[in-house]
């Protein structure tokens, strides 16, 4: 419902998308006016995205309708978005790397004869309109990611749309081209053209949004036109889990233990007095540069205690993958220490470091953490194969038979140690793969990167169950998970990782959730 | 049976239970789109072939019959067959085992030419002859699969360090060793016989009786040598390390999912130059038995295709060791077929290559649709 | 060496070069899109057959010309159903064409000549650029060329600037490079591929008829051998631009002259090195020994549209 008397440029009624039994948006009302610009808040998962790709015409709602100025909004794709008016940038730019910026430009839309000066200068003059410094000459791989962005906004703007959406823009932003960006979106909607802002980031929404939607679970669950004035209610209603989809897995990790005091008590040891009790891991000073020269990890530093589980809070692209390398051994950094049990490993390789005693359950465990073409037991004893062949020939019963108690120790269902590995549910891969890092001989440190990802309540309480049970043998744990709630409940202490830095560190309380939310979004 | 047996519960009844499961799964190989697919192609090529060959106005039951005889004709025939079939399996077993770990190894070709140079250059002048216990032909074999493992090498040093891919590597060593054979026969201070004439051919001399490969029958007139035991045995050995040793499943992840595999503790790079290199030394050998079991004599081009037929043979086994063989027989046998084919009923024997290149094309464009069928 | 054997070498590396000059550039079109053609050989060799056959038959050149390029085009267009239509992997079907084309234009042959292995056809004639002919001593033996070189180098600058000043040229690249973003630009990456792999027929058709019509003048069973591997390797020489590619080929071209060029001259280098060093070179550069190489990112890869 509109607040002023002027028409919706968008509207959006009892919007519905599916995608399996997934409900991604569920009855979704939403009114966007023209010249506003309009954030629409939320958590991963939240269905920003798809709402995004509904408007885009990337999918087709199930239910509900979409109104633009007033007729019914229905693209056939992207390309007819376009044409009725809506644009889109991307997380993932659409830019073929090797050819200039200016060619990318005319790609498709112009034929024939190119005449790259001309449209260099209409592309310079509509940039320059909006406040975007955009080389037309350049070629794009050799641009950084803010200036590829603003090409991919270019783009947009040459087609003159009356909406544009911008998916989590910031993500991969420093903060003068944060700065940049959100200038830009003032100057777009003073145009008349509408801007739809993505996002989770609450500084953000402070300095530019005139009207705030948050989403949570698919649903609308607050709408303000006084954002700035809103703020704590706003986050509140963004990182607040729906409790009944929590309660199983949170409940049951609380009533395993006699209290939750009893769970944490022993860690709840000041940083102060960490020296007493053993470190199964330690990170000092850890610097990683990309192959672009980007730095993704700077002085990083944090040590894991035995039997500890430290959570790692962050918004996704912090860091956190590039940190999941080194403790792998997949990356050496540039600079720092990485020590394991008191020895140092830094620039080990994986072998070495599984041999050291360090287990990794990698963020993308369907790309990376295992190989869906072959058998659940190959899969269980991956890291360790060797230790099954005799004269060089694998004694295949014996890896069955191992590999059936892993997976009754670790509740692993399938048809047996024979099926395929692709044919387990998600949270049975998850507990596969758990299963083999907690059963490396002489485990101290585990590394779990968004271990309940995509799983249902179940596995995600399984998935704790076997972590804690790992804890409490003296195994240290770095939890990563961009599920605040979640690391809240389980972890002793929390560490928030923003822009590869550590920002600070917090007790694991409920009552602490709201400022490592804050420190999340780059408050410190 | 007895109670409390989980694993054998049932056993009796389980066992006549798996016979009959046994037959369910033969007609089910049977019925793959695999199997029909090669059955398919392979009749559609030859129907193809034997158009042509009535085009050509020959008579095609006389050219059949030739080939036939060719191919089957004679115990002469057959044992000309089977050494030719089992050079393309060495060089097809190579290829498979290489393609486990996702690698296309289109070397074959240059891998033979280097193994029969060095097998002839170790007959003829490393001083083996005299040895006794066979070494006199083992050690030249020995060269040969040496000199194959290296050139195969060369294409894993060149993958491991720049990323090379190794069909082009592969592909341009192929011309590179042809032409090095061709080298080494017109020169004298290489392995040229001595010209006492001006029509000297270009070749080297003729390799010492015992550097020979021992020929099975004893026959001379059934020339079936040693070197199907020696494939016999390695296609064994091979088809085993595939299904059932480490390194097999080393080769096998590394091919599925190469960084889940180094994530894993994997050797990538070990593993990938190792199976260029025995892929290599496979064809080495190949070559090795062409020169010491059947030509005698190392001629410009002696490799004469049998490094393509043997890729297109593993290409067409889809990774299997059985395939190879069974596709190294049947091109083994085409290819004598299409000699006698030439010889006699004045067919060109090109029609054997029309027909190779049917089924090659026809299959890989069939699995369009076969891929689609076996999901995942 | 005198300034005559010189102009004779420069003139002879041309010569030899001139197939490769214009199949590499087909075949670099391709590849810039997203496909490799190993069948390259075979759509030569079909086109060389097929011109042969026509001239001799007619008793026309041109003629012949018109039928060799026809005749590599079906082939072109097998390669791209295949590679495009049926995702089917791009090196085996390009080997097995091969072996296919090598099969059946022997086979036809040995039908439509017989025995007569070396029988004479009506070819193309020379000709060169009238100012440059008169040029003391080079102008001979450098620019009396068969006229389809210079037909050829017309259209190679024609690709040249198609590839850098049109939309489908940077369409084209585009193609091999991030065949998604094309799709996203509202384009067909199937389309554009299949009208590549026919441009490298078409190519290819006038490189095969070149050799047999325009250089020696006759056909002989499997007469390519290896020039559309070569060519291939000059593309990979070149890194995927233009420039370099048709440098490679001079190279390769002048490497093959010095075969006759050395004897000439004295000096004794086996044959079979020279022929060999064409290889070698591309080998070099594949190892990555003169640079990166930076193949378009797509190429082998069939286009599947996602989700």
């Amino acid at each position: 419902m509109t607040v002023s008397g002027e028409a919706p440029l968008l509207e959006l009624r009892g919007l519905t998308k599916r995608f399996g039994d997934l409900v991604a948006l569920d009855s979704i009302d939403l009114a966007i006016r023209p010249g506003e610009v309009h954030c629409l808040l939320g958590e991963n998962g939240a269905g920003k995205s798809t709402l995004c790709n509904l408007v885009f015409g990337v999918h087709s709602p199930d239910a509900g309708e979409m109104i633009l100025a007033g007729s019914p909004h229905r693209p056939a794709g992207p390309a007819d978005a376009l044409r009725r008016g809506v644009a889109m940038v991307h997380q993932h730019f659409s830019l073929v790397g090797g050819m200039t910026v200016v060619d990318n430009l005319m790609l498709g839309r112009e034929s024939g004869w190119l005449r790259r000066g001309e449209y260099a200068a209409r592309v310079s003059a509509i940039a320059s309109e909006f406040g975007l410094k955009v080389p037309p000459a350049a070629r794009v791989d050799d641009l950084s990611v803010g200036e590829r962005q603003r090409v991919e906004i270019v783009k947009c703007l040459m087609r003159q749309p009356r909406l544009l959406v911008l998916d989590e823009p910031t993500a991969v932003l420093l903060p003068e081209e944060i700065d940049a960006l959100l200038a830009v979106c003032r100057r777009v909607v003073a145009s008349g053209c509408a801007v739809v802002l993505v996002t989770h980031k609450l500084a953000e929404i402070k300095r530019v949004a005139d009207r705030v939607t948050v989403l949570r679970g698919g649903r609308v669950v607050a709408v303000s036109d006084t954002p700035s004035r809103d703020i704590d209610v706003l986050v509140r209603a963004m990182i607040q889990r729906d409790l009944d989809r929590l309660e199983g897995a949170v409940l049951g990790v609380e009533t395993a233990a006699s209290s939750a005091e009893d769970v944490r008590g022993h860690a709840q040891v000041p940083a102060a007095a960490a020296p007493a009790r053993a470190q199964s891991a330690r990170l000092e000073g850890v610097r990683v540069v990309d192959p672009a020269g980007a730095v993704r990890l700077e002085d990083f530093t944090l040590a894991i205690g035995s039997g500890e589980i430290v959570g790692l809070a962050g918004v996704e692209g912090n860091g956190q993958t590039e940190l999941g390398d080194v403790i792998a051994g997949l990356t050496t950094p540039a600079a720092g220490r990485y020590i394991v049990a008191g020895k140092d490993v830094t620039g080990s390789s994986p072998r070495e470091l599984t041999a050291a005693g360090v287990g990794v359950v990698p963020q993308d465990r369907h790309a990376v953490g295992c190989i869906a073409g072959m058998s659940v037991a190959h899969n269980l004893f991956l890291n360790r194969l060797g230790r099954f062949a005799r004269s060089g020939l694998m004694r295949e019963d014996a890896l069955l038979d191992e590999a059936h108690v892993l997976m009754r120790r670790f509740d692993v269902r399938a048809a047996g140690p024979h099926a395929r590995f692709s044919t387990l549910s998600g949270g049975n891969q998850q507990k596969a793969v758990l299963a083999r890092e907690l059963s490396i001989d002489n485990l101290v440190f585990l590394l779990a990167a968004q271990p309940t990802r995509g799983l249902d309540v179940g596995a995600v309480e399984s998935v704790y169950k076997l972590i804690r049970a790992a804890c409490d043998s003296g195994v240290g744990v770095l939890l990563i998970s961009s599920e605040l709630d979640e690391l809240i409940a389980v972890a002793d202490r929390i560490v928030v990782l923003y822009r590869g830095r550590v920002m600070g560190e917090r007790p694991a309380a409920p009552a602490q959730r709201t400022a490592i939310g804050a420190m999340m979004a780059g408050h410190a | 049976m007895p109670d409390g047996v989980p694993s054998n519960a049932g056993g009796g009844a389980a066992r006549s239970a798996g016979g009959a499961a046994r037959g369910a799964r033969w007609r089910r190989w049977l019925a793959s789109p695999t199997v029909i697919s090669t059955a398919a192609a392979i009749a559609f090529a030859v129907a193809a072939g034997l158009a042509l060959i009535a085009l050509t106005g020959a008579q095609v039951g006389e050219a059949v019959a030739a080939f036939i005889d060719g191919a089957f004709g004679s115990a002469y025939a057959v044992a000309a067959s089977i050494n030719r079939a089992t050079s393309l399996a060495l060089v097809g077993i190579g290829f498979v085992l290489a393609d486990r770990a996702n690698l296309t190894n289109v070397g074959g070709e240059g891998q033979i030419a280097v193994g029969g140079m060095a097998a002839t250059a170790a007959a003829l002048y490393g001083g083996v002859a005299g040895l006794p216990l066979g070494l006199s032909f083992i050690l030249p074999l020995t060269a040969a699969v040496l000199a194959g493992g290296l050139w195969g090498g060369i294409a894993g040093v060149l993958k491991l360090k720049a990323g090379t891919n190794e069909v082009i590597s592969t592909l341009l060593l192929d011309f590179i060793a042809i032409w090095l054979v061709y080298w080494s026969v017109q020169s004298e201070a290489l392995l040229r016989q001595p010209m006492t004439h001006s029509s000297t051919l270009p070749e080297s001399l003729e390799i010492p009786d015992p550097t020979k490969l021992p020929i099975i029958t004893g026959d001379p007139g059934v020339p079936l040598h040693i070197g199907l035991i020696l494939a016999a045995v390695l296609a064994v050995l091979i088809a085993v390390v595939l299904s059932k040793s480490l390194f097999g499943l080393w080769l096998r992840a590394v091919g599925l999912n190469p960084t889940a595999a180094r994530r894993a503790g994997i050797s990538y790079g070990g593993v990938v130059g190792a199976a260029l290199a025995i892929a290599g030394a496979f064809g080495g050998l190949a070559g090795g038995i062409m020169l010491l079991g059947e030509q005698y004599v190392l001629k410009s081009g002696f490799s004469s295709g049998y490094g393509f037929d043997g890729l297109v043979v593993g290409l067409l086994a889809r990774g299997s060791v059985g395939g190879v063989i069974a596709g190294a027989l049947f091109f083994g046998f085409l290819r004598s077929g299409g000699i006698n084919m030439e010889m006699v009923a004045a067919v060109p024997s090109a029609v054997v290559l029309v027909i190779q290149g049917l089924i090659v094309v026809t299959l890989a464009g069939a699995a369009y649709w076969t891929r689609s069928r076996s999901a995942a | 060496m005198t300034w005559e054997l010189f102009a004779v070498f420069i003139g002879s590396s041309v010569r030899l070069a001139v197939p490769l000059l214009l199949s590499s550039t087909g075949e670099l079109v391709s590849e810039r899109a997203g496909v490799l053609n190993m069948s390259l050989e075979g759509m030569m060799l079909t086109a060389a057959f097929a011109a042969a056959v026509g001239a001799w038959a007619t008793g026309n050149p041109l003629l012949g010309l018109a039928i060799g390029i026809a005749s590599a085009l079906p082939v072109a267009l097998l390669q791209a159903w295949l590679s495009n239509t049926l995702r089917a992997n791009q090196i085996v079907t390009g080997i097995g064409i091969n072996i296919l084309v090598l099969g059946a234009t022997t086979l036809a042959y040995r039908e439509v000549f017989g025995a007569r292995s070396r029988e004479q056809i009506p070819g193309l004639d020379k000709w060169a650029p009238p100012g440059l002919r008169d040029v003391p001593i080079f102008g001979p033996a450098v620019f009396e060329q068969v006229w389809l070189l210079y037909a050829g180098l017309l259209v190679i600058v024609a690709v040249a600037i198609v590839l850098r000043y049109t939309s489908i040229g940077i369409a084209l690249s585009a193609c091999g490079a991030d065949p998604r973003v094309v799709d996203k630009a509202g384009l067909s990456v199937v389309r554009i591929r299949y009208g590549a792999v026919l441009f490298t027929g078409f190519m290819a058709g006038i490189a095969g008829s070149f050799l047999s019509i325009g250089d020696i003048h006759t056909f002989t069973e499997g007469m390519t051998s290896g020039a559309g591997y070569l060519a291939i390797a000059a593309v990979i020489f070149g890194n995927w631009k233009l420039g370099p590619t048709l440098g490679a080929c001079l190279l390769f071209g002048a490497a093959t002259a010095l075969q006759f060029q050395l004897p000439a001259m004295g000096v004794n280098v086996p044959n079979a090195l020279l022929i060999m060093l064409p290889y070698v070179l591309a080998l070099v550069a594949v190892g990555g020994l003169v640079g990166r190489q930076t193949a378009p990112a797509a190429l082998t890869l069939p286009f599947i549209r996602a989700g």
